[in-house]
């Protein structure tokens, strides 16, 4: 039996099996509803359905768009979703670690320059080896108050802020400042600050991005992974900071890729 | 490139745990409560035999009445050389490290329980519940340990922050590390010094020469997991001898 014949063949034994014709007719949607128990519903209702719809399409989009920029975590700047927060005081990086010259200007009505201070001259334990070395915590506010105790006009809202919190003005007691945290991991990470440090500092030609602060020492190296801070007039996540990241980096500088590294 | 056991699988950490120093003060179950975030064992979950506890002191009874002697033994985690635990995880979960550590990834697991079934020595540990500690415990919890929700299997992981914590204050200091510098919780709570925890592959260390003692014995030998948990026997001057190396 040839090739063409066996298709007949095969053909025949389908039956009186027919496909339904396209376009396939569908049942008609019931016609929207005009009355509610007695009342009758008024007419522009009937055109309003199909626009709520369009609402409904265009929020669960919303939700839909928030939900995947928060897993990729990377900031969107386009669409609003840029991840810079309203601290409780405007702190700006840029007057404290950038070297360069800013839109700043002091009592005197001089343009400023940046301190130049180096990262861990205030968040002092991200280069320790102890157990507090695995956060760059923020300073405690009497920290910032031997400083600004002294230096900055006295009716600089901001510093207000500051010297209250420290006691310096207003009364003893004030609740404490509560900093917004912009960097954040993924769960189950048990990221430590120091190692960190101490490869990109014997290593330099591993550090990816450049800063706008000092060039040596610990400060060099931050930047790899949180950008520019010295030029940040709010500081914002750069990074996605997520688990291939991690592992890149580590294949690259031939660091441990083992689970128990980083989960534990 | 090096792959990462040849660079850094020289290491094979191990236990050994000396009954004859063993009074079954439980205060190494209270310590690795402590360190590792385990939640608390109401009575309710004890009774529905749902209790989490990574490290247990068994007591059993030698001898016929009168001449009873109660005798403890603390159970971990063994981390078998031939985990049985292992191979029946389908995520990956559970698997075998370079430095001979049996780890538990939190988030791989899936609470198949699978390992939980496998496992002679039932040292692995099933979430039923979210973990809740009372208000007055609101700030004790270890930062260095990972806190296991429901739905997921946990088991002692031989204090891995700390071996982690540890080896990194070594090659901070540009140094190798040194024996008995590394304390499991169990370890540096135990009041007469009955459980010492170390690297097998060192030949001069704590752990590789009371491993070869006279009294070492291993749990469930005829499984022929290959614990790096080693036990020594208890001595009884009192025991007949032909009751040696009944256990």
């Amino acid at each position: 039996m040839d090739l063409e014949n066996k298709n007949k063949d095969h053909k025949s034994k389908l039956g009186n099996f027919k496909l339904p014709k396209l376009p396939i007719k569908l049942p008609k949607p019931p016609p929207p509803p005009t009355h509610l128990g007695d009342v009758e519903l008024p007419k522009t209702l009937m055109y309003l359905l199909p626009v709520g719809g369009l609402f409904t399409l265009a929020f669960v989009g919303a939700i839909a768009a928030f939900v995947i920029t928060a897993w990729w975590g990377q900031p969107i700047p386009v669409l609003g979703f840029e991840q810079t927060f309203d601290q409780p005081i405007n702190f700006p990086h840029t007057v404290h670690a950038s070297t360069k010259q800013l839109d700043y200007k002091d009592a005197d009505g001089n343009t400023m320059m940046g301190l130049g201070t180096d990262c861990t001259f205030c968040h002092r334990t991200v280069n320790k080896t102890t157990a507090a070395g695995a956060n760059a915590y923020i300073p405690p506010v009497n920290f910032c108050a031997n400083c600004h105790g002294v230096i900055g006009t006295e009716d600089n809202s901001q510093l207000n802020i500051l010297r209250d919190a420290a006691g310096i003005i207003g009364e003893d007691g004030t609740s404490p400042i509560n900093w917004r945290r912009v960097h954040r991991l993924p769960d189950h990470v048990r990221f430590v600050h120091e190692p960190h440090i101490r490869y990109l500092s014997a290593n330099p030609e591993h550090i990816k991005g450049e800063t706008d602060g000092v060039s040596t020492g610990p400060s060099a190296v931050c930047s790899t992974c949180h950008g520019n801070v010295a030029s940040m007039e709010k500081v914002y996540q750069v990074e996605p900071l997520k688990m291939r990241q991690c592992v890149d980096c580590h294949r690259d500088n031939e660091a441990p890729t083992d689970c128990a590294t980083c989960h534990h | 490139m090096t792959t990462d056991i040849e660079k850094f699988g020289t290491r094979n950490w191990g236990m050994i745990a000396d009954l004859d120093k063993c009074t079954g003060c439980q205060a190494c179950v209270i310590a690795c409560q402590a360190e590792n975030n385990i939640p608390i064992n109401t009575q309710d979950r004890v009774e529905r035999a749902r209790s989490i506890s990574w490290i247990r002191v068994e007591r059993y009874w030698e001898g016929d009445f009168p001449d009873t002697k109660a005798r403890f033994i603390p159970v971990m985690c063994q981390h078998c050389e031939n985990a049985p635990c292992e191979p029946v995880c389908p995520v990956y979960a559970s698997y075998h490290n370079s430095e001979g550590l049996n780890v538990q990834v939190y988030n791989r697991c899936v609470g198949t329980r699978y390992c939980a079934n496998a496992c002679p020595y039932i040292v692995r540990f099933f979430n039923y519940w979210d973990p809740v500690w009372p208000e007055s415990l609101r700030n004790h919890l270890n930062p260095d340990v990972t806190i296991r929700s429901r739905g997921i299997m946990e088991k002692c992981s031989f204090c891995i922050q700390r071996i982690n914590r540890t080896s990194r204050e070594a090659k901070s200091e540009g140094r190798e590390l040194e024996d008995g510098e590394i304390q499991t919780a169990c370890s540096a709570a135990c009041g007469t010094h009955g459980i010492v925890f170390g690297d097998f592959n060192d030949p001069n260390s704590r752990v590789s020469k009371l491993r070869n003692h006279k009294r070492a014995f291993t749990l469930l030998e005829q499984f022929g997991t290959d614990p790096n948990v080693i036990y020594l026997a208890k001595v009884d001057p009192n025991r007949n001898n032909s009751e040696e190396g009944h256990h």
